[in-house]
């Protein structure tokens, strides 16, 4: 673990001296995703302006749920956004040779080469949402204790969806628009799930669960409910997904065929 | 006892077939039809310690995919190879501790950093002590000359600066196995020459055992105490490269570049059978024949008796030659 | 003739494979941007159904789904991708070679990108702007399909496309400054989104705000054409605001000419 941690910091480091080499560029993202993610909040402020309470919620609570999703989406494009780069091209061009002729797993590996600051956009975003509406959750000790657990573990669903779809490439070569394709579901996930109909619903509850990433977890905090179904429930998914990724990705390296030099 | 073995190693890929058209192209995107194309076919060898083995082929002869068979890239589809006591596939993140591997083609360098940076990272990812990384460092300045240009960003590197740095990157935790695929492919004489002595001087002074792949002849001549050729995943030839030549014959080829490009019309080398053939190109006229059966100066002679010459070059075939020579001459001995 | 079709088969062929694998990624691509327009649309939904009124800000439900699609479907018609290839050629150096062409540098890259384009437009049409139509036609109290609007629709469209061609062709040119195109890609498409009109319908906005982002040349990209589709405007805005979009687009390619003219002084000092 000590060593995990280690190579950890030396590949940030080395990730972030790459990204000074392209500073100018890399302080524009940055602002522009903080903009993106301001942006979006003014959206929601023009959709309360029209009503006091959508499906039931407040304006304040909605903001929780919106500042919630963001943090295991933060963190997984902060530490995981190279699993992008199998499915695109690391794979299809042979690149991924590299890793395996490393003493160390290749999956921790690909993991952490990056380091994706920008995500520091969405991450301070998400912070301010939740400080700024932390006020509708009547907190107690034990629900801040389950906050701090369940980030990890919203986190690893992200994550899971990412590996799993990015392993595809192993057999497909290409598999960057299936990720994308999964991954743009996580959309659903900043709002109560009772605003979409019935298939939708499902859909994001157990098939590509994001909602397990902030309605349910969130939902549970505002009105303390059904702690087992949203809490436990974001537990069991996190780790059965992440699972079958893994194996989905272990068998995916076995078959992978390399590409002519 | 062995360093490497390698026992009915075997390497089948399936390939999608593609029938022609639009109607076929929706067909195979919809069920795909599928063939199965052996790669490598039950390769069994084994190499010593210390010991530089020139493993050659003709382009897609499977050369490429039996190494990274042995590196642990890929999964054989039978048979094994058992390198320093380990089966790369079992154990690959211990086994690759004791190996080194360079692709030619591909670079393992970070590529906007100082080529340093590459150093410190794979330090760690190597686990290598302070004390032996320095040592190891100092000995690799010497060999490869890094100091020119180690703190330059690798995407300023010449390609020979690039090939000297990649193969100090797979020797930094001083493997016991070093693989090198093409590591001269594209450079020019000069730097090849530095690269082939730095092999040297590594097998010598750590007594590393080297699997090397080229085209280029010198490689092996240089190198190489042992020649392995395959051809269409099979083995063909495996052997000193004096015994490669004698048994497959000196493949020579003389240049003559001639005064009148026209005067070429005249040459009749039908005399020597079918061991010469010749191509022109303007004014010059390549000659290719058997070495064992006409002798040079007969070549010589008999060309400056035809036509008038302007100047002439003798070389050396390259091991593309030799393959296909292989190949005809085995061909003619099953008809 | 016959010799001449064997030797060339295998070359379409590949070609045809190549463009299929390329489609079957951009439709899953499009499928997945299909899904952030379905969210809005839930969320219009939920909205309407808490309010208590049955129009907001002129929107009717009807109004509002057809506008969350068709702004959607405009987004991918009017889409350019010139930036990031010019971007790429600053970065690779490969710019140079378009100045060896003894074609003018936009019209270069108008024809390598137009041809794709009508392909992705074309089969994302069927669905999609399909869809739109028979949502149109069997749904209840929506606008009547109207064939002036929608003839205007795909004049202010296509305007549309040839500003946002412009604009980006300008734009990649902050690549000489950044280095890199990602991070001002990033804000540029942030700012784009929002004062187009894409995430919300400006009509939303504060009146002063609004009254100023349709002059912009953003509410050109996407807003005018959707709006004109649902036939929000009288005969007189109409005429003024393809004017308008008229005028940005005749800005544009005189300032894609500017910068092209300082982009080929500063290769030549720089050399690239």
């Amino acid at each position: 673990m000590r060593r995990v941690l280690h190579l950890e910091k030396i590949f940030i480091s080395q990730y972030l001296k790459q990204t000074m080499e392209y500073k100018a560029d890399f302080i524009v993202g940055v602002l522009g995703v903080l903009l993106n993610q301001i942006l979006n909040l003014i959206f929601l402020q023009v959709i309360f302006s029209q009503v006091p309470k959508l499906a039931g919620w407040s304006l304040q609570q909605i903001v929780f749920i919106y500042g919630f999703a963001l943090i295991p989406k933060g963190l997984d494009h902060l530490f995981f956004d190279n699993l992008w780069i199998v499915g695109q091209k690391l794979v299809r061009k042979g690149e991924f040779d590299k890793y395996l002729t490393r003493p160390i797993n290749p999956l921790f590996h690909v993991l952490v080469e990056t380091f994706q600051v920008d995500a520091f956009g969405e991450l301070l975003v998400g912070v301010i949402l939740l400080v700024m509406s932390s006020a509708t959750v009547h907190w107690t000790l034990l629900k801040v204790i389950l906050f701090v657990v369940s980030i990890p573990f919203a986190t690893a669903i992200y994550t899971a969806l990412k590996i799993g779809t990015s392993a595809a490439a192993f057999w497909m070569k290409k598999s960057n628009t299936i990720t994308y394709l999964f991954y743009m579901f996580n959309d659903f996930a900043k709002y109560p799930v009772s605003i979409f109909n019935h298939l939708i619903r499902w859909i994001i509850s157990f098939v590509i669960p994001f909602a397990f990433t902030a309605f349910y977890p969130a939902s549970y905090f505002l009105t303390g409910k059904n702690v087992l179904f949203n809490l436990g429930g974001l537990v069991v998914i996190s780790v059965v997904f992440l699972f079958i990724s893994i194996k989905i990705w272990d068998k995916g390296i076995s078959s992978y065929e390399s590409a002519g030099s | 006892m062995s360093m490497i073995e390698v026992s009915n190693l075997t390497k089948d890929f399936r390939k999608t077939i593609k029938s022609p058209g639009l109607v076929g192209a929706f067909k195979s995107l919809i069920k795909p039809k599928y063939e199965t194309f052996e790669a490598v076919k039950d390769l069994s060898f084994e190499v010593p310690k210390g010991e530089i083995l020139g493993f050659i082929g003709a382009n897609g002869a499977g050369k490429s995919t039996t190494i990274k068979m042995l590196t642990g890239i890929l999964t054989p589809t039978s048979g094994y190879c058992r390198i320093n006591d380990k089966i790369p596939q079992e154990d690959r993140q211990n086994y690759v501790k004791d190996i080194g591997v360079v692709f030619g083609q591909r670079t393992q360098l970070w590529w906007d950093l100082p080529l340093r940076e590459t150093y410190s990272v794979l330090k760690e990812i190597y686990n290598v002590p302070d004390k032996d990384f320095y040592k190891r460092m100092d000995f690799l300045n010497e060999v490869l000359d890094l100091n020119d240009f180690i703190t330059s960003p690798v995407r300023t590197l010449s390609l020979g600066q690039r090939m000297r740095a990649d193969i100090a990157a797979s020797l930094l935790h001083n493997p016991k196995v070093l693989f090198l695929d093409e590591p001269t492919i594209g450079l020019d004489v000069s730097v090849k020459d530095k690269i082939r002595h730095a092999i040297e001087q590594i097998n010598q002074e750590e007594q590393t055992t080297i699997i090397l792949t080229t085209h280029d002849l010198g490689d092996i001549e240089l190198l190489c105490n042992r020649v392995f050729m395959i051809d269409h995943g099979q083995e063909v030839f495996d052997g000193t490269i004096k015994q490669l030549k004698n048994r497959f014959g000196h493949i020579r080829e003389i240049e003559f570049e001639l005064v009148n490009a026209e005067d070429a019309n005249r040459l009749n080398f039908s005399q020597f059978g079918s061991a010469i053939e010749y191509s022109q190109n303007e004014k010059n006229v390549r000659v290719k024949f058997d070495s064992s059966k006409v002798s040079v100066p007969d070549v010589i002679r008999l060309t400056l008796s035809q036509v008038d010459v302007q100047d002439i070059s003798v070389k050396d075939a390259d091991i593309e030659d030799i393959v296909r020579r292989i190949f005809r001459k085995e061909a003619a001995e099953h008809d | 003739m016959t010799n001449f079709l064997r030797k060339y088969r295998p070359f379409v062929s590949a070609g045809i494979e190549e463009a299929i694998v390329y489609r079957a990624n951009f439709i899953l691509f499009a499928l997945g941007n299909t899904l952030g327009a379905f969210v809005t649309y839930f969320l219009w939904k939920a909205v309407f159904q808490s309010s208590t009124n049955s129009s907001l800000n002129g929107f009717t439900f009807p109004e509002m789904v057809l506008y969350i699609f068709l702004s959607f479907f405009t987004g991918i018609l009017t889409s350019s991708d010139g930036s990031s290839s010019v971007g790429d050629e600053v970065k690779d150096g490969s710019i140079a070679m378009r100045i060896l062409k003894p074609i003018s540098f936009t019209a270069n890259y108008f024809y390598e990108e137009i041809g794709s384009k009508l392909i992705d437009v074309g089969v994302l049409a069927v669905p999609l702007f399909g869809g739109i139509l028979i949502y149109q036609i069997v749904g209840e109290g929506t606008p009547v399909l109207n064939l002036v609007n929608l003839l205007l629709y795909f004049f202010s469209a296509t305007i549309a496309y040839l500003i946002n061609f412009y604009f980006n062709i300008c734009f990649s040119f902050t690549v000489f400054f950044f280095r890199n195109l990602w991070g001002s890609n990033v804000l540029k498409n942030a700012l784009v989104i929002f004062m187009s009109g894409s995430l919300v319908p400006l009509a939303f906005f504060p009146p002063v705000l609004q009254n100023v982002l349709k002059l912009l040349p953003f509410s050109s990209l996407l807003y005018t054409p959707v709006m004109l589709y649902l036939g929000k405007y009288s005969a007189q805005q109409t005429v003024s605001v393809l004017l308008l979009q008229i005028f940005w687009l005749i800005f544009f390619i005189f300032l894609a000419k500017i910068v092209w003219h300082f982009a080929i002084k500063h290769l030549s000092i720089q050399g690239g």
